[in-house]
């Protein structure tokens, strides 16, 4: 039953329209997946005439695009590890702990939310040269870790806020450390705001194309992202393709999606809502 | 503490209990308080704290914060004949001169003028959600579609539905009403960007919202509509201070993605024109890094950008504070 | 127990920090730099259809040198040469590298190596260094002529009574042919795509010479560019003409000109385009969708008495070597082996570029190639190669505002003049 009374309907028919205009350009791009080329220059709009896997095939035959999914789902799924065990270390210890400097701390993360990755952009690739981690995994690994380190700690700082102190309290009544506190209270509660996170984390990285290039200048190490937009030459020509591979790289994304649904709606920074 | 996302409430309660937990973790108040492998345990707990923060502030400081003390350096030195030449506040000089960084700087205005619109849509959407809207739980599944696409590829599926030639306009068309050059109007082009943005991350937004509205009473609804209150008292009376928590979530992640990630957007969809109407400062930096072979400049414009950026930021942020205490 | 769990979890953060300075020493992972390797970077050797060239290139060059590997890194032409800057400023960058010519080569001109004592036996049989050259000095080969031919539709002439082998000569019978067209058919005069302000570049260059005189031609190419002359004022003010006269599609400022505009000519719905003669947008595009027969390539219609419409041509892509490569010797002969003959062969016929290589046959290619290939030697560099990127950046923006009336064309042409001069 709806809880909005007879006005329902006047706010469902712009709803659904909205929700058509979210799932057209999906649709359309699958659309423009099946076509030829010259069926595409000509009309983009129409449906293509077959369905066709052909671009689909081109696109993940083209030069590596196995192993560039491999180093992608490779790539984030350490990126994501990393991100979620130092975040959730940092923010259970600046939300729930109060110790000398913990406030410069958390100004610190802070500030790092600010800098968008093209103002650091070419110092970052000469400290990771200098560190020999230009074209290495870890390399990579360690810069998406970077970039998304203080949105991860800031989510999961507020939500370990939003825990009730008592339960620390009563832990270390019990004898525990802090490290036990974290680790046998704070981590297994953290479980929902983690794998949201966790999920959001991995999103970026995924999508990521701009680090991947940075840092990873050979072919052979390229992350998906990367592959797919190299499929857009100089004049982008042959745009069935690259919508083809957008499909490719998209669907892993969607189908996980689909699958954890559930969780992530009721687990998104659930530490932002409490109250 | 972070002043972010702390209500005043939860802030005030929090403390005095973290205060106690940190002073348990310094005194070592124990059992045993006096054997000397608790002392070693006391200054391991002592240390506790930074132990657990340390690498995440190493991260932060070193690929960070770092790489931005780098390029504050390496902007008061010279580009192309004067490469590496100490040339004190002249790029700095040449920003405040060029009138596309001025522009950039004003459409990071127009951003946060529009920060709220981008907290409001998905802030109502949620809300007929909630209210069970017909075809509700449909809704709820299709709308977070986009947050999985790449800005670079939903920038790519826009440019062709708002060419001027595009099925917008043909259907804007034969509405009857004229149609509009969504990209090529230097007028329109950046809301145009920044809807496609808000429509893009919106998703996000709207599942976050959701969550918050699990945790709302809803005898607290029932009574109002038995109040006979209208929707639009209810939303401001109700919902809002009942989610005041969740909004303010919304505003700071909602106001990070607009001021640093819309680059892929813009990238894609207009390249910065028409007419220079829709540069952001980090497309300058890409464009003076790049294109321009410039790069002493675009360190320059990066230091601006990140100045700003933390302005707006912690003034938004003290004011949600401040918000916060007020509830 | 418990802190165990902690400092294993703290000691694997420390060793994928460890693990990445541990590969540093492994030279095989760094791009460039190594002897017996070069690494290539460019934007088309992940094409397919540049793969036979490719493979050519590297057959002619192990021969040279069996033991030097070469790697190819195709980077994705957008992020180009941001991450081209950011590789020569971390001291990363590749050997040997892909550059346009015209500003983007000479602006970094800083950290590649002049190349004019290795490519001296290859300067005859190839055209195009001019866009390579920065005082003196070459700093790339050319692979292949990039130009602005104007294309035309001669179905489209046909349908509209008009005479398909004999387009307009002066500018008012061009514009008289195209209201014939536009009545007959529906379709525009010109497609014209203006969106990243590419379409200026292009109409300044494809129409220039039959506006300036061949001596102001001549001076703007050498650098001595008189803005305030009427002629380089008619240009701009013919571009704004144009477009209020209904010549161009609608939405120009708002229509890319990859592959938008292109794809408006190759639906037959617009009579001309401005085009180019290598990679896109070219002859062997417009073929797969109009007859090959049907392409036809004009003359720059003549503005101005007394000028003489050239076809406007550059160095398209070269091959340049960077300064930090451990033997230049070794990579320069790479670059003239990406130069050869039979590499070039292949990269005209598969990818569809007028080669620099003038002993290419490009006889099997259509009338269209046939009619640019007998116009390049009397050809001229374009106009708009010869400026700044900044200027050519400031070009883009002007022509959108002029295009919507928000600067006149007296203010634009005033900007441009001083742009030109601080740059």
């Amino acid at each position: 039953m709806s809880r909005l009374g007879p006005s329902r309907w006047l706010v469902a028919v712009p709803m659904t329209l909205l929700a058509l205009a979210t799932i057209y350009p999906l649709l359309f791009t699958a659309n423009v997946a099946m076509k030829t080329r010259r069926e595409y220059v000509l009309d983009r709009f129409s449906l293509a005439s077959t369905l066709r896997w052909d671009n689909l095939s081109t696109a993940w035959n083209s030069d590596g695009m196995g192993r560039y999914f491999l180093n992608s789902v490779i790539v984030v799924a350490c990126a994501v590890a990393l991100l979620l065990l130092i975040g959730s270390m940092a923010g259970f210890a600046l939300a729930q702990v109060r110790f000398r400097g913990s406030s410069t701390l958390t100004l610190v993360c802070l500030a790092a939310l600010f800098i968008p990755f093209q103002v650091i952009m070419v110092p970052l690739a000469r400290i990771m040269a200098d560190g020999g981690l230009i074209d290495t995994y870890p390399g990579l690994v360690l810069a998406y870790v970077a970039q998304f380190l203080p949105f991860t700690v800031f989510l999961l700082t507020s939500y370990y806020r939003a825990v009730p102190t008592e339960l620390v309290d009563a832990a270390r009544i019990d004898g525990n450390t802090l490290y036990g506190v974290y680790r046998r209270i704070m981590l297994p509660m953290g479980a929902p705001a983690l794998l949201s996170v966790g999920i959001l984390d991995a999103l970026f990285c995924w999508n990521d194309v701009l680090i991947s290039l940075l840092m990873m200048p050979s072919a052979d190490h390229r992350t998906l992202m990367v592959g797919i937009t190299s499929l857009r030459g100089q004049y982008s020509a042959d745009i069935p393709t690259f919508a083809a591979g957008v499909l490719i790289a998209g669907l892993p994304v969607l189908v996980t999606y689909l699958f954890l649904q559930r969780q992530i709606a009721d687990g998104v920074t659930a530490g932002a809502t409490k109250g | 503490m972070s002043p972010i996302g702390s209500s005043g409430r939860v802030a005030q309660a929090g403390r005095p209990d973290g205060a106690l937990a940190g002073e348990a973790a310094v005194d070592g108040r124990g059992p045993a308080s006096k054997s000397p492998r608790v002392r070693n345990g006391r200054r391991a707990e002592r240390l506790a704290p930074y132990v657990l923060v340390a690498p995440a502030v190493l991260i932060i400081v070193v690929l960070r914060l770092w790489p931005l003390g780098l390029g504050v350096n390496f902007s008061f030195t010279g580009d192309g004949e004067r490469n590496g030449a100490t040339v004190g506040f002249d790029n700095y000089a040449e920003l405040i001169d060029d009138p596309l960084f001025r522009t950039a700087l004003r459409n990071v205005g127009w951003l946060v003028l529009l920060l709220p619109v981008a907290v409001a849509i998905p802030g109502l959407l949620a809300t007929f959600i909630y209210l069970r809207v017909p075809g509700h739980q449909i809704f709820r599944s299709v709308y977070f579609f986009p947050a999985v696409l790449s800005p670079v590829i939903i920038g790519a599926i826009f440019n062709l539905l708002l060419a001027f030639d595009g099925p917008l306009n043909a259907v804007l068309g034969g509405s009857g009403l004229g149609p509009v050059d969504w990209l090529g109007d230097p007028d329109v082009a950046m809301f145009t960007v920044v809807g496609v943005h808000i429509w893009a991350t919106s998703g996000m937004a709207l599942v976050v919202f959701l969550a918050g509205f699990s945790t709302l009473d809803p005898a607290l609804l029932d009574a109002a509509r038995v109040d006979g209150a209208s929707l639009a008292r209810m939303i401001w009376h109700v919902i809002i201070p009942g989610l005041s928590r969740t909004i303010q979530f919304v505003v700071v992640t909602t106001m990070i993605g607009m001021l640093t990630s819309m680059f892929g957007l813009l990238y894609v969809m207009t390249s910065g024109g028409p007419e220079g109407s829709t540069y952001l400062p980090e497309y300058y930096i890409w464009v003076q890094q790049g294109q321009m072979s410039s790069p002493a400049l675009a360190s320059a414009a990066s230091t601006v950008l990140f100045l700003v950026m933390l302005v707006v930021g912690l003034l938004q942020v003290g004011l949600l504070r401040r918000a916060g205490r007020e509830d | 127990m418990k802190q165990r769990t902690l400092w294993s979890a703290i000691l694997v953060a420390g060793l994928v920090a460890l693990a990445g300075c541990g590969s540093a020493s492994d030279p095989d992972s760094a791009p460039g730099g190594s002897k017996g390797k070069l690494v290539v970077w460019d934007w088309k050797s992940g094409d397919a259809t540049a793969s036979s060239y490719v493979k050519k290139a590297k057959a002619d060059f192990a021969q040279q040198h069996p033991g030097v590997t070469v790697e190819f890194v195709a980077q994705p032409f957008e992020q180009y040469y941001t991450l081209l800057g950011a590789a020569i400023q971390a001291g990363k960058g590749p050997d040997v590298m892909l550059f346009n010519g015209g500003g983007q080569i000479r602006d970094r001109a800083d950290s590649l190596l002049p190349l004019d004592e290795y490519v001296r036996d290859d300067k005859k049989r190839l055209a195009g260094w001019e866009a390579f050259t920065k005082d003196n000095k070459t700093y790339a080969a050319p692979v292949t002529l990039q130009g602005h031919p104007i294309y035309y539709n001669k179905s489209l002439y046909r349908k509209a009574g008009l005479d398909p082998e004999q387009p307009a000569t002066s500018w008012d019978e061009f514009v008289a042919d195209c209201r014939t067209i536009t009545k007959a058919t529906g379709a525009r005069c010109f497609a014209q795509g203006n969106k990243e302000g590419i379409g200026i570049q292009f109409f300044l260059s494809g129409l220039g010479s039959g506006v300036l005189s061949p001596k102001e031609y001549d001076d703007w190419i050498a650098g001595r560019r008189d803005w305030s002359s009427p002629a380089v004022e008619r240009i701009f003010a013919l571009w704004k003409e144009a477009d209020d006269e209904g010549l161009n599609n609608d939405g120009a400022n708002s229509t890319a000109m990859f592959n938008d505009a292109f794809a408006v000519f190759q639906s037959n719905k617009a009579a001309h385009v401005i085009g180019l003669m290598s990679d896109v947008g070219h002859w062997k595009d417009f073929a797969e969708f109009l007859d090959a027969d049907d392409v036809g390539v004009m003359k720059a219609p003549v503005v101005t008495a007394g000028a003489t419409p050239r076809l406007p041509y550059d160095g398209g892509i070269g091959y340049a070597v960077a300064k930090w490569t451990k033997d230049p010797e070794v990579a320069a002969d790479l670059v003239r082996s990406l130069t050869s003959p039979d590499a070039l062969k292949s990269f005209h016929a598969d990818a569809g570029a007028i080669a620099a290589d003038r002993t290419v046959d490009v006889s099997s290619a259509g009338p269209a190639v046939a009619t640019i290939v007998s116009e390049i030697d009397r050809g001229k560099p374009a106009l708009h190669v010869a400026l700044s990127s900044k200027t050519v950046d400031l070009m883009g923006r002007l022509s959108q505002q002029l295009l919507s009336g928000s600067v006149t064309v007296d203010s634009a042409v005033e900007q441009l003049a001083a742009s030109d001069r601080a740059g």
